[in-house]
């Protein structure tokens, strides 16, 4: 590498920044354009997209800024865009929906102001003129207003991520195919890597509510973060954060691969997923009945935290989808070298 | 699917033989091990072997570091004051790494190297110089001397004396569970030499000859009746006050200095042999699944798991392997590291108990045999080196900074 890459104390800066404008629930895309974030990206975009994921988690925040990670690797595969663009993610994982049927999937938000939206569709036999395509994704442009009209409001765990289900969007107008080769596969990657860093800022923050509750609230006469059975769960929900900073780390150094480093990135996926569920059990026990009610923010984060673990892929699912190549007889990876 | 290994040697990468550049380029260093762990016939003797017992074991490994020994390989990593060829802790964790890739084991007495001799050859590195030659050769090898009937997790409260008379001390008292003890050559001890009460203050660290009169060593099996540990009594044995490993009275910031190495390394090093394990039972499995066997509900799941959790370990004692290397002074937060070597040696080997099934209890191949050894070894991750729970309250006191534990 030969860019000087961020350094910590501009880090911090943005970071502050970032915090500023995301707490104050101000515009997210007019703040980076300001902060000149397309270089700080350029520059050093492990470190950057981290940055700006974890904060986004740590303040609960929604925005479309995932669906650049995603296009920003689809840009190539497709026609030039028409006007601002979103994606619809897949409902399960990274499987793209079925274009003979109607089309489903998930919306970060709503389509103000967009013009097009990007459909990653199951290759058609037919689409696979390259037959090492088979198996693969193809992109579909349907424009804003036809999906528009397919969309509710999601109403489920997490009623402030913001998102909209997609339900039987017509197939039919959408413009032609173009085989995505290996970018889906690539944007599937750096999502997966910007969603653990989204993952690791709200666990952060759920944990420090935990210290913090558990440090002042006094029972028996001592404050219950003396009590040995809170002190180890909340000791092993800092382990599962840091094997995800981790394993985060390691996950970027193979993300210039021609595959996006795809099979690091499901990894750190699936291994962000354990590490919200490991978090937010203990804090939800230490925290008691504060814990479980509106009266506490804790409940944001689980809600948070399980939707994020849906998107590209939740933790049972991946697991058993690795098991089962591993079981088939794909290498097993050593990954990490000293 | 990512490659981080470089496929066969070339002609230029196994020319490479000049240790300084060995010593100064670790990838150097890296792809020459390869290249060489790749072509040695000497090395299939290694591959898929079992024993009949741990003290064949053992010895046998101790042969394997020979044969590294002389072609150069695991001198890297030590200094050449004590028998090595210079490098850091890098070096070493190529090696085991490497070997692990190889299908090699990684020689037993390499476990106890990475614990005692760190603290050797800083803290006395004349002892180094005499005994470290030795041992990088696999001649000989030493136990750790820190465990003691009374003193289990409360490791400060130890008994074992060592009383001042003139150049010499003279030990009386004894040590439980020492790895490797029956076989050990030397031992170093962490014994008393401050008043009964003066806890981590009166205690001092000092080697001896395991054959010294007046040392008497009684191997203990674990429950796979493998003879793993050994229980050690002194009775008035003299030592060379010049056999002191740092100052007298110093012994407990010898002892956690060296629980940089104990925990980081050890972790790496079980990782590596984690993903070789892995390895073996994916192969035994597919061999089962061919012959007709079902596994159990949720196998697959289970073993992607347990990979992941393995490459979650390397990613973070390489880390720390890394911030040793470099110098640093690596605290407390190495516990996060043990925690999650815990967790994968656990999970791992009951994975394996549960795929092995029928076999796993009713099974007397050697293959099996090993897994169940294994099996009974791997618990002791939990409790060795300071148990799960020991590492939960360090994480809790002085990670998160929680106010201390009720009393
Ligand atoms: C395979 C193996 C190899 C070993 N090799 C060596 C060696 O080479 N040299 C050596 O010196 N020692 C060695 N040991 C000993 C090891 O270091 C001790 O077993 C360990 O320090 C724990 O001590 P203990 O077994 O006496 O358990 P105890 O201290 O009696 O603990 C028993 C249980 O109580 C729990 N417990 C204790 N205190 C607390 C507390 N404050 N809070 C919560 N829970 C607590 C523990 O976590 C554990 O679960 C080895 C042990 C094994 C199993």
């Amino acid at each position: 590498m030969t860019t000087p890459g961020l350094d910590d104390a501009t880090a911090e800066l943005l970071a502050g920044s970032l915090r500023e404008v995301l707490a104050e629930g101000g515009d997210l895309a007019a703040a980076l354009a300001e902060l000149g974030w397309a270089e700080v990206l350029a520059d050093d975009p492990a470190r950057a997209t981290t940055l700006l994921f974890a904060e986004h988690g740590r303040a609960l925040a929604h925005s479309r800024v995932l669906d650049d990670v995603l296009l920003a690797e689809l840009a190539g595969a497709l026609p030039a865009a028409t006007g601002p663009r979103a994606l619809l993610y897949p409902l399960h994982s990274d499987q793209p929906a079925d274009p003979r049927g109607p089309l489903t999937g998930l919306l970060l938000g709503g389509l103000d102001g967009i013009t097009e939206v990007v459909v990653p569709t199951a290759l058609d036999a037919a689409d696979a003129g390259d037959p090492a395509d088979a198996g693969g994704a193809t992109l579909r442009i349907l424009p804003a207003e036809l999906v528009a009209a397919a969309t509710q409001p999601v109403r489920g765990f997490d009623t402030a991520a913001g998102w909209l289900t997609v339900s039987a969007a017509p197939a039919g107008a959408a413009g032609p195919a173009t085989p995505a080769g290996e970018a889906w596969t690539r944007a599937v990657a750096a999502g997966r890597r910007a969603l653990a860093a989204e993952i690791i800022g709200a666990c952060e923050a759920a944990l420090a509510i935990a210290v913090a509750h558990t440090s002042a609230r006094v029972q028996y006469g001592r404050s219950i973060a003396t009590f040995q059975a809170v002190r180890h769960r909340l000791a092993e929900a800092h382990v599962a954060v840091e094997s995800l900073r981790s394993e985060l780390t390691v996950a970027w150094g193979s993300a210039g691969q021609a595959d996006g480093g795809a099979w690091a990135a499901r990894l750190v996926k699936l291994r962000a997923g354990f590490a919200q569920a490991e978090v937010m059990r203990h804090a939800v026990q230490v925290c008691g009945a504060m814990g479980l009610s509106l009266e506490s923010e804790l409940h944001r984060f689980v809600a948070r935290t399980a939707a994020l673990d849906l998107l590209l892929g939740d933790y049972h699912t991946l697991a058993e989808q690795l098991g089962t190549e591993l079981l088939a007889g794909a290498e097993l990876e050593p990954v990490v070298a000293i | 699917m990512t490659t981080t290994t470089a496929s066969g040697p070339t002609a230029t990468e196994a020319a490479v033989t000049d240790p300084a550049v060995l010593r100064d380029d670790l990838d150097a260093y890296a792809r020459g091990l390869r290249a060489w762990l790749a072509s040695e016939p000497a090395l299939d003797r290694w591959r898929g072997r079992h024993y009949p017992n741990t003290e064949e074991r053992i010895a046998d490994h101790g042969l394997l570091m020979g044969v590294l020994f002389r072609a150069g390989w695991n001198r890297y990593g030590w200094p050449e004051s004590a028998g090595g060829l210079g490098g850091d802790e890098r070096h070493r964790a190529v090696l085991y790494d490497g070997l692990a890739a190889a299908g090699l084991p990684i020689p037993a007495p390499h476990l106890m190297l990475e614990t005692l001799g760190p603290p050797v050859v800083h803290f006395a590195p004349e002892l180094a110089a005499a005994y470290l030659p030795a041992y990088l050769r696999g001649e000989q090898w030493w136990g750790q001397g820190f465990s003691e009937p009374e003193a289990g997790s409360d490791l400060a409260s130890l008994r074992c004396r060592a009383r001042r008379e003139g150049d010499t001390y003279v030990l009386s008292g004894s040590k439980l569970w020492t790895s490797h003890g029956a076989t050990s050559s030397r031992l170093v001890c962490l014994v008393r030499t401050g008043t009964p009460e003066s806890r981590h203050r009166g205690l001092s660290m000092i080697m001896l000859d395991a054959d010294a009169p007046g040392v008497t060593i009684r191997p203990i099996a674990l429950a796979s009746g493998e003879n793993e540990l050994a229980e050690v009594f002194f009775d008035d044995v003299v030592v060379p006050a010049s056999n002191l490993v740092g100052e007298e009275g110093k012994g407990w910031a010898v002892a956690m200095y060296l629980l940089q190495w104990e925990r980081a390394m050890y972790a790496w090093l079980s990782a590596a042999d984690a993903l070789r394990r892995l390895r073996d039972l994916r192969g035994q499995v597919a061999t089962r699944l061919a012959a007709g066997a079902r596994l159990p509900d949720g196998s697959a799941a289970r073993l992607g798991a347990v990979y992941e959790q393995i490459i979650a370990l390397r990613a973070r004692s390489a880390a720390t392997v890394r911030r040793l290397a470099a110098g640093d002074t690596v605290g407390p937060e190495a516990s996060v590291d043990k925690v999650l070597l815990a967790t994968v040696e656990i999970s791992l080997f009951d994975l394996a108990r549960d795929l092995l099934g029928t076999e796993f209890v009713l099974g007397a191949t050697d293959e099996v045999r090993a897994w169940r050894n294994e099996w009974w070894f791997s618990r002791s991750a939990t409790i060795l080196g300071g148990s799960a729970e020991v590492q939960r309250t360090i994480i809790a006191d002085h990670v998160l900074g929680l106010p201390k534990e009720a009393k």
